[in-house]
């Protein structure tokens, strides 16, 4: 990395002498290696390192961006002057401002007892054989399992120099059970943050081994059940739906870019933009969500942003009003709040925008068991497959995997066949009046956002919740 | 800088012969630029240059891996070569490798696929960015966003089985979006090709049409779920429609991915359709005379009068199923850091059909014209059960009247809305954005009997 580090080093005083307000440099250095499976079998491998600088320029108000990924003496000068010539060209009038100066300078990694580099593709394929094992059964299954170890440095002209490192055992499968009656499908993302010892403490063969089954599941016994679409009933759903609900309903609409137009053309907007911070209410006083890249063990996990930021919690809804955006310098210096951290950079050759890290619906005080006592008919939505949700981030659907019909307070064994949630994000929030104690991140995922496309690892998570009277949708 | 990349690209392929069964080498130089803009002015001007090296290697009969990565000198070469060997031979042997091409073979030209005016044009970008806001604006727009990306590479491949090649191509892609001070209305304007320097008023055009589109959305009401006949336009086309012919993939359809499984020689759509994948597109996007190891590319028909004809297929699938390469071969990503060489559409093509906007517009039933869509998810891909949220304008037109409306959703079957097609427009176009990573040429269509929901609370 040294190599990498010094010339990221000498962009900074090389830009240092180009006579612009702010340069930062970002030397990344990711290797990761892959296997691929079909049924069980081996359909191919590869490693894929990657080393790079990107480098970011403000003049005169202007920001321009430039990156290379040869290591060279004067493909770092070019890039530098490039970046400083984009900005000139972008001729805005309003000048962009980045707050106050960061000077930050630190080292962090992430926790990993068994590294990731020093995993052995035999003990990649011992584990993805184990993996294969639990899926044997369904007509169709891919797996993908991919160590992944990204090293950053970051310097800048105000004096930051973090130095990070991220560990992320990427793995993913794509299930197909078929019955009769037809197939089911699901996409589970298996995701974990830390070294090769992650397999073992999050269980991850038996977390399989269950996803499995209840894919069969669905797919042999689950129904439709009239009396579910006839009439408003209360909904409970697991901790992996209402990780994606406060990812997709809370966490993009909270992120500063969006807010105020930045996004949109791609992400887009966000309906928070019409309303008042500490003041507008989108939930019921159940609903608590946070956001803490602070939190071991997440693939949202980091100790400084990529503009050098120390990362502290945010907590984006309060009591049902909406309490704070996420924010990077430059929007964060846009609400007067500054930063709290949310910049994040896919890689060397992409700039840092606002991104999410770990969001959550904070704990309530209750059982799953007591908000299962007080419904007397509904669905308890565990998993879900389908789900999409407009770019201001109002109106969200998602699609039940593994659902099962609640009667008289009982879960029973009837499995519902797709029941779809498709509601708006205040109508739905608005809705929620418990949420359980039992807090986990069961939503690992990679959250795409930005042209050309970001994909970041991210977890999500919760307590169980329960809605009251929710009409299912789906229908037209 | 061409005798740099064909150096690097021998010097893996001269070494990785002597240690390897087949090794294929591409080296690609690019440097790409990219301006954005919102709220009527440019966020920020992006440059990328980038020099890599693409890998696939053969060991021990069928074991086989794949590397890409920068590399500048010799030395990185020979890093890169042994890396991917030594990691290969780990490997147990692949169930999709059955060979790669091994013939020296003519290959055709493709035209329209570089704009010797980049350069220059690049250095204008973002006066034609503010152009461009300035139509949407004029048009009735309050705000305006998007970006226009530039692409300019050169590649050198070399097999050692002896096809070698070399291209050049340059590409745009332009999205505007026209915003009101609602958040509620909003129009696109899209824009792609091969040659940017010959499409600045196009350009400016996307900018005007996204403000039209937008100031027609003032006082959109929300739309009432339930059945009706849309009207797409290309934009939405591509994105559910143009999907079907994409999964004509061998691969594909073996992950239970694709809805055309088992449907070979079936009537899958109206007797008017026909469509295909057309590598030597004259100015299309991913236009190629050869595939990534090497065989000539083709046109390949994939519905043919409606008929499901053929699945693209790479010389390892088409030993597989016994059969004849389209000459479709890509290295394929799979998951991260996992590659493998597997067909893949280039540019899919439908036939252009004879209606106007108008005459697709001129109904007797509630019809609903959707000009943009975006997050699209399967809920089965096997089956072709899906959802998508159409974005921007979007108008019911009932008994003679146009209104605009808002908040719905196609909750719908992609194979039965190709079934369900009644009439193609005559306005075919290159759609190449967010939402559609295959350019896909494509006219507007209408579809009958589509299901349309919306949020019950």
């Amino acid at each position: 990395m040294k190599d990498g580090k010094d010339l990221a080093d000498y962009c900074i005083k090389y830009g240092s002498d180009q006579n612009c307000d702010f340069v930062e440099a970002r030397y990344v250095e990711d290797v990761a290696r892959g296997l691929a499976y079909r049924n069980g079998q081996p359909v191919s491998g590869g490693i894929t390192p990657s080393a790079g600088i990107g480098v970011r320029a403000l003049v005169g108000g202007c920001i321009g961006f430039a990156s290379f990924d040869r290591l060279e003496t004067d493909l770092a000068e070019k890039t530098v002057s490039t970046a400083i010539k984009m900005a000139k060209n972008s001729k805005r009038k309003d000048p962009i401002d980045l707050g106050d100066p960061i000077s930050n300078k630190a080292k962090w990694k992430v926790e990993a007892k068994h590294h990731l580099a020093d995993v052995s593709i035999d003990e990649m394929m011992e584990t993805a054989d184990e993996l294969n094992k639990r899926m044997a059964g369904l007509s169709s299954y891919v797996l993908t399992i991919n160590p992944r170890v990204q090293k950053k440095y970051y310097v800048s002209t105000e004096g930051s120099e973090i130095e990070g490192e991220l560990s992320y055992l990427l793995m993913s499968t794509t299930m197909t059970a078929s019955s009769k009656g037809g197939s089911e499908q699901r996409y589970l993302d298996l995701t974990l943050a830390g070294g090769w010892e992650r397999i073992e403490e999050a269980n991850l063969y038996d977390v399989l081994s269950d996803e499995v089954s209840h894919l069969k599941q669905a797919a042999e016994k689950a129904v439709a059940v009239k009396e579910l679409m006839d009439q408003p009933i209360d909904m409970i759903v697991g901790q992996e739906v209402a990780g994606i609900i406060a990812h997709e309903n809370v966490g993009h609409p909270s992120e500063g870019d969006r807010i105020m137009g930045r996004e949109g053309a791609q992400a887009g907007e966000s309906f928070w933009r019409d309303l008042r911070l500490g003041e507008s209410r989108v939930g019921s006083d159940a609903v608590n969500v946070s956001e803490d890249p602070t939190v071991p063990k997440t693939s949202g996990f980091y100790v400084y942003d990529d503009e050098g930021v120390k990362a502290r919690k945010r907590e984006l809804i309060k009591e049902g009003i909406i309490n704070e955006p996420l924010l990077n310098r430059e929007f964060g210096a846009k609400f007067g709040m500054g930063s709290n951290a949310a910049a994040r950079a896919s890689g060397y050759n992409r700039e840092p925008i606002i991104r999410m890290a770990n969001t959550y619906f904070e704990p309530g005080d209750y059982s799953f068991e007591e908000l299962v006592e007080g419904v007397k008919l509904g669905v308890f939505m565990r998993s879900f497959k389908e789900w999409n949700i407009d770019d201001r981030r109002f109106q969200s659907k998602y699609t039940g995997s593994e659902a099962y019909l609640i009667r008289n307070g009982e879960i029973t064994d009837t499995m519902v066949k797709r029941p779809v949630m498709e509601t708006t994000s205040v109508g739905m929030l608005s809705a929620i009046d418990a949420v359980s104690k039992n807090l986990t991140f069961e939503f690992p995922g990679t959250c795409g956002k930005s042209d050309p496309m970001q994909g970041v690892p991210v977890y999500a998570g919760g307590g169980e919740i329960r809605f009251r009277s929710i009409r299912l949708g789906g229908v037209g | 800088m061409a005798e740099n990349l064909r150096s690097l690209v021998d010097h893996a392929v001269d070494m990785g012969a002597k240690k390897a069964d087949a090794i294929i080498a591409h080296g690609v130089l690019s440097s790409d630029s990219q301006v954005r803009f919102s709220e009527s002015r440019i966020d920020i001007a992006k440059k990328w240059e980038s020099l890599r090296l693409e890998i696939f290697i053969v060991v021990e009969d069928a074991k086989t891996g794949a590397t890409v990565r920068a590399v500048s000198t010799k030395q990185d070469v020979e890093k890169a070569v042994n890396d991917v060997i030594s990691f290969s031979r780990t490997l147990p042997d692949s169930m999709f490798y059955a060979g790669i091409e091994e013939d020296v073979k003519d290959y055709p030209e493709t035209t329209g696929n570089y704009d010797r005016g980049i350069d220059d044009f690049e250095e204008e970008s973002s006066d034609v960015v503010n152009s461009i806001i300035g139509a949407g604006l004029d048009a009735g727009a309050k705000r305006v966003a998007g970006s226009l990306m530039l692409t300019n590479a050169e590649s050198f491949f070399r097999s050692s089985t002896g096809p070698e090649g070399s291209r050049k191509s340059t590409g745009f892609e332009l999205n505007v979006r026209a915003l009101q001070d609602e958040l509620d209305y909003s129009g696109q304007g899209l824009l792609s090709g091969a040659i940017p320097s010959s499409k600045r008023e196009e350009m400016i055009a996307a900018g005007t049409r996204a403000g039209r589109l937008s100031k027609e959305a003032i006082g959109a009401a929300q739309g009432e779920p339930g059945i009706y006949d849309l009207v797409l336009t290309p934009t939405v086309a591509a994105s559910i429609v143009g999907d079907i012919p994409r999964r004509a993939n061998p691969f594909i359809a073996m992950i239970g991915m694709s809805p055309l499984q088992d449907k070979m020689g079936e009537q899958i759509a109206p007797d008017f359709i026909t469509a295909y994948d057309d590598s030597l597109l004259a100015g299309g996007i991913h236009s190629t005379p050869f595939d990534w190891e090497g065989t000539p590319a083709q046109k390949t028909t994939i519905i043919e009068k409606g008929v499901l004809k053929a699945f693209l297929h790479n010389t390892s699938t088409a030993r597989m199923f016994e059969t004849e390469t389209t000459g479709s071969s890509r290295l394929a990503s799979i998951g991260m850091g996992a590659r493998i060489l597997l067909p893949g559409a280039s540019n899919i093509v439908f036939e252009n059909g004879k209606n106007s906007l108008d005459d697709l517009l001129d109904v007797d039933r509630p019809t609903i014209h959707v000009t943009c869509n975006w997050y699209g998810r399967f809920q089965n891909a096997q089956t072709g059960d899906f959802s998508t949220i159409p974005r921007d304008a979007m108008f019911l037109i009932d008994k003679g009247e146009r209104k605009p409306i808002k908040n719905m959703r196609i909750s719908d079957n992609t194979m039965r809305m190709l079934a369900n097609i009644d009439a193609l427009g005559n306005d075919r176009t290159q759609v190449y954005w967010w939402e559609v990573r295959t350019p896909t040429l494509i006219p507007s269509m209408r579809v009958r009997d589509c299901r349309m929901t919306a949020a019950t609370q």
